[in-house]
């Protein structure tokens, strides 16, 4: 995701990382308890997981993150008006890519005063599932993460 | 649910389903080509900006939401 960041913001596309709440919470990094602490974890997102877009801190309650639907690891792209273009429920760098050609494109066409009128589709997408980089990822959190999610899922 | 009742859910100590399956509601999140509802968020440094502030400096602007764990 960084990489598309770099890649498309000459095109003027912008690029950030809301922080929400430990979806795994471990020894090391444990579940929420203050905004100091979420500061903390969120530079630590860039710090120690190399996360180079701008980063930006939900509220303690995670009233934006409730409210477009609280999936752990969810990407939205959003037109300058604020409106919704492209809602995905799990992040896919190879999707949200494929989703910017298409926007960019469409913009594109507007700018050439092709008359254009939006409509819905549902596609379903398939991201890389590797397992074991996954629960590596979690060792970071602490073996309580690892515990939890293999009592969870196996 | 009081404010504290909503803290301790929504920062849940441990991922079992019982505390992390209520708030998987992707389903019931804004409607694509609606203006999406605004929110109060904050930069690193701790000043406060909105999230119409964010979606207002570029044509596009990519979100990705997530934490460290």
């Amino acid at each position: 995701m960084n990489a598309i960041a770099d890649k498309y913001a000459e095109q003027d596309v912008g690029s950030v990382f809301l922080y929400t709440h430990e979806a795994h919470p471990g020894e090391i990094y444990p579940h929420l308890t203050s905004m100091e602490q979420k500061f903390k974890h969120a530079r630590d997102l860039r710090d120690v997981l190399g996360v180079m877009r701008p980063i930006i801190v939900d509220s303690l309650d995670g009233a934006c993150h409730r409210m477009f639907g609280s999936m752990p690891n969810m990407t939205w792209i959003f037109n300058h008006a604020g409106i919704p273009v492209y809602k995905s429920n799990w992040t896919d760098s190879n999707s949200v890519e494929n989703a910017l050609i298409y926007f960019l494109d469409v913009s594109g066409r507007r700018k050439s005063r092709e008359r254009l009128a939006p409509f819905h589709v549902e596609r379903l997408d398939y991201r890389n599932q590797d397992r074991e980089a996954f629960y590596r990822g979690l060792e970071r959190n602490g073996t309580k993460a690892v515990t939890e999610f293999r009592q969870a899922f196996g | 649910m009081n404010n504290a009742e909503l803290l301790s859910l929504y920062n849940y100590d441990e991922f079992i389903h019982e505390k992390f399956g209520r708030w998987m509601r992707f389903d019931s999140s804004p409607p694509l080509g609606e203006k999406a509802p605004d929110f109060p968020l904050w930069h690193l440094d701790g000043t406060e900006t909105q999230l119409s502030s964010i979606w207002k400096e570029n044509t596009l602007t990519v979100i990705e939401f997530g934490s460290f764990t």
